[in-house]
């Protein structure tokens, strides 16, 4: 209130500085991306040159060599099915487990709380090591499965702490009544519980997802060609001292792979802050 | 004395009914987690004591503290706990700082506020191998934006990636553009839960904004900046993509954060033993500093 009263009496040089402050820092955040996107669109030619070109015939050459490219659309079918597949799995068990963590007293859940926590810190290099030795003893190596595992080790306990939260909200009132109804456990989590939880589990979900999906380094060690994820191929090009700098296929397959992403956290962006709000304060 | 043990059985069954019911809960949760989680990280400590022969790729032979021993006396794995030690020192703060500061300009009320909020949320969302590899594009020496951007101020031109001090900053600056709308975020939720009627009593009472910062704002917000902290050096320790897309930990290993450098190891090098012993040794670390972390931030909790 007393905001808007003193902004009614003087719209500040103050108030005026703070919001073209926060102007100018977004567009300093945005603009790798904006540069990212707009060189993408670039033939060869205007990329690489001095000045840097900001007008040019824009062309989909690129994305049009890419799209048609067996290779890099294999690459990113791989993605899809590891992201949803290892965000499907941990939502299922995480949902449970956080069920049990928020409902059903278990002795030892401040104990299960501090194991959660800490392991987001253990290095993902000290489980790729053993993964990579046990999948190759196994056969599983670059295999879709694999990945999808790995990738569980972060994701459950994220969507454990998270599911944690949103069933503690939920009035408790809610499954008492299944219950005294004569309903299980299992039957008044599945039928009353989950139902009224979608929103909370979709956002779980895309979550999981986005984390999954923009995972590399269990990507490089567990796949080499089957089930390749597309973050492996930009570290290829990126890094491709080989060849050279292949600018207009790394914005291209970058803008490809940042794109869906984008679309999916604005879709959910006020379960996103809150989720990661969340994240930090109970986490 | 009959009804008083009927009584306690039927209650020791419908409590061993519901044990049963809570464990069927957790036990997807904890049979993954213990396949994909803890036997790795078991089987990492007993490869830290073997040799590892690299014809069956299996564990071989107990060595003892060989392992150890070997990485303990290599200069380049403390040269790689170094570099990660400046990362984190340098990094950790400045995002903090500036996502808590970024956080405040942005709430500013005004019309824009909810567009601008939610375009932060897109460079949190770039993977962060894309952010490497677009920066390491923007910076090159050669045809890179930002060289030209400083020429035009008479600067330049840097190599940004080629210098080991250089490279590092520049290291810091790519995980600083990814990570702190992330902090942002955070800081965001934190702020726009602060009590509106406090800032207002101390309006009244003529107190200048630095009064305002320091002794009303900062207090409050200390628990939300301790949490964020503890959150964001959770990632940062696993610092690895943004390392290996900008630079690939060079020049020479002045980038090379530990997790690169054991992944080079024992990947390209194929150390696995060595490098398992490194994992269990960065393992402990990472939970002994943790746990300090974490009380120091309920203390801070305790304290404001």
């Amino acid at each position: 209130m007393s905001t808007q009263a003193r902004s009614d009496e003087r719209p500040t040089l103050g108030h005026r500085l703070r919001i073209a402050g926060g102007l100018f820092a977004c567009a300093v955040f945005l603009f790798p991306v904006a540069w990212m996107v707009v060189t993408s669109f670039k033939m060869p030619r205007d990329i690489f040159t001095t000045p840097p070109k900001l007008f040019f015939t824009p062309t989909v050459d690129t994305y049009i060599q890419y799209f048609g490219h067996a290779e890099v659309m294999k690459r990113m079918a791989n993605t899809v099915i590891v992201a949803f597949g290892s965000g499907l799995v941990s939502i299922v068990a995480g949902a449970m487990a956080g069920y049990a963590l928020a409902r059903l007293p278990i002795r030892g859940a401040p104990t299960i709380g501090v194991i959660i926590l800490l392991s987001r810190g253990v290095p993902p290099i000290a489980l790729a090591v053993p993964m990579f030795l046990v999948a190759r003893k196994l056969g599983l190596t670059d295999q879709h499965i694999t990945l999808i595992l790995a990738y569980c080790t972060f994701l459950i306990p994220y969507v454990m702490w998270l599911m944690r939260g949103f069933f503690l909200s939920l009035p408790p009132e809610l499954e008492e009544s299944a219950l005294l109804d004569g309903c299980s456990r299992f039957g008044a989590f599945f039928r009353i519980i989950l139902p009224i939880s979608m929103p909370g589990l979709v956002s779980t979900l895309i979550f999981c997802v986005i984390l999954a999906w923009e995972e590399l380094l269990f990507a490089l060690v567990l796949t080499n060609r089957n089930a390749t994820t597309i973050p492996v191929a930009i570290a290829g090009i990126a890094g491709d001292t080989v060849n050279g700098a292949n600018w207009g296929a790394l914005t291209a397959v970058g803008t490809l792979t940042v794109a869906p992403v984008v679309v999916f956290a604005l879709a959910v962006q006020k379960w996103l802050i809150k989720g990661i709000a969340d994240g930090a304060i109970k986490g | 004395m009959a009804s008083v043990q009927t009584r306690r059985g039927g209650a020791r069954g419908a409590a061993l009914r519901d044990l049963a019911g809570r464990w069927a809960f957790m036990a997807p949760a904890a049979a993954l987690l213990g396949l994909t989680l803890a036997y790795p990280i078991f089987y990492t400590i007993q490869i830290s004591f073997s040799e590892l022969n690299l014809g069956t790729f299996q564990p071989d032979g107990f060595v003892g503290w060989d392992n150890y021993r070997t990485v303990i006396e290599d200069d380049r794995f403390w040269q790689a706990l170094r570099v990660t030690a400046i990362y984190l020192v340098a990094a950790l703060p400045l995002q903090i700082v500036l996502g808590f500061s970024i956080a405040w300009l942005i709430n500013a009320e005004w019309q824009g506020r909810g567009v601008v909020r939610a375009l932060f949320i897109i460079p949190m969302v770039v993977a962060p191998v894309v952010a490497g590899g677009v920066w390491r594009m923007i910076l090159d020496p050669l045809w890179g934006l930002a060289n030209h951007l400083i020429g035009l101020f008479g600067l330049g031109p840097v190599d940004w990636l080629g210098d080991p001090t250089l490279a590092m900053a520049t290291v810091v600056i790519i995980d600083t553009w990814r990570w702190t709308p992330f902090v942002v975020l955070i800081a965001t939720a934190a702020i726009l839960a602060l009590p509106k009627e406090v800032f207002e009593a101390a309006d009244v009472d003529g107190a200048n904004w630095w009064y305002k910062l320091r002794w009303i704002a900062l207090p409050l917000l200390m628990p939300m900046i301790a949490a964020t902290f503890v959150v964001r050096w959770l990632g940062a320790v696993k610092m690895f993509d943004i390392a290996l897309a900008a630079t690939g930990g060079g020049p020479g290993h002045a980038t090379a954060v530990i997790n690169l450098f054991i992944y080079d190891e024992a990947f390209r090098s194929l150390r696995f033993a060595e490098s398992s012993a490194m994992a269990i040794i960065v393992l402990a670390l990472t939970m002994i500093l943790t746990g300090l972390f974490l009380l120091g931030a309920r203390r801070l909790e305790r304290r404001y």
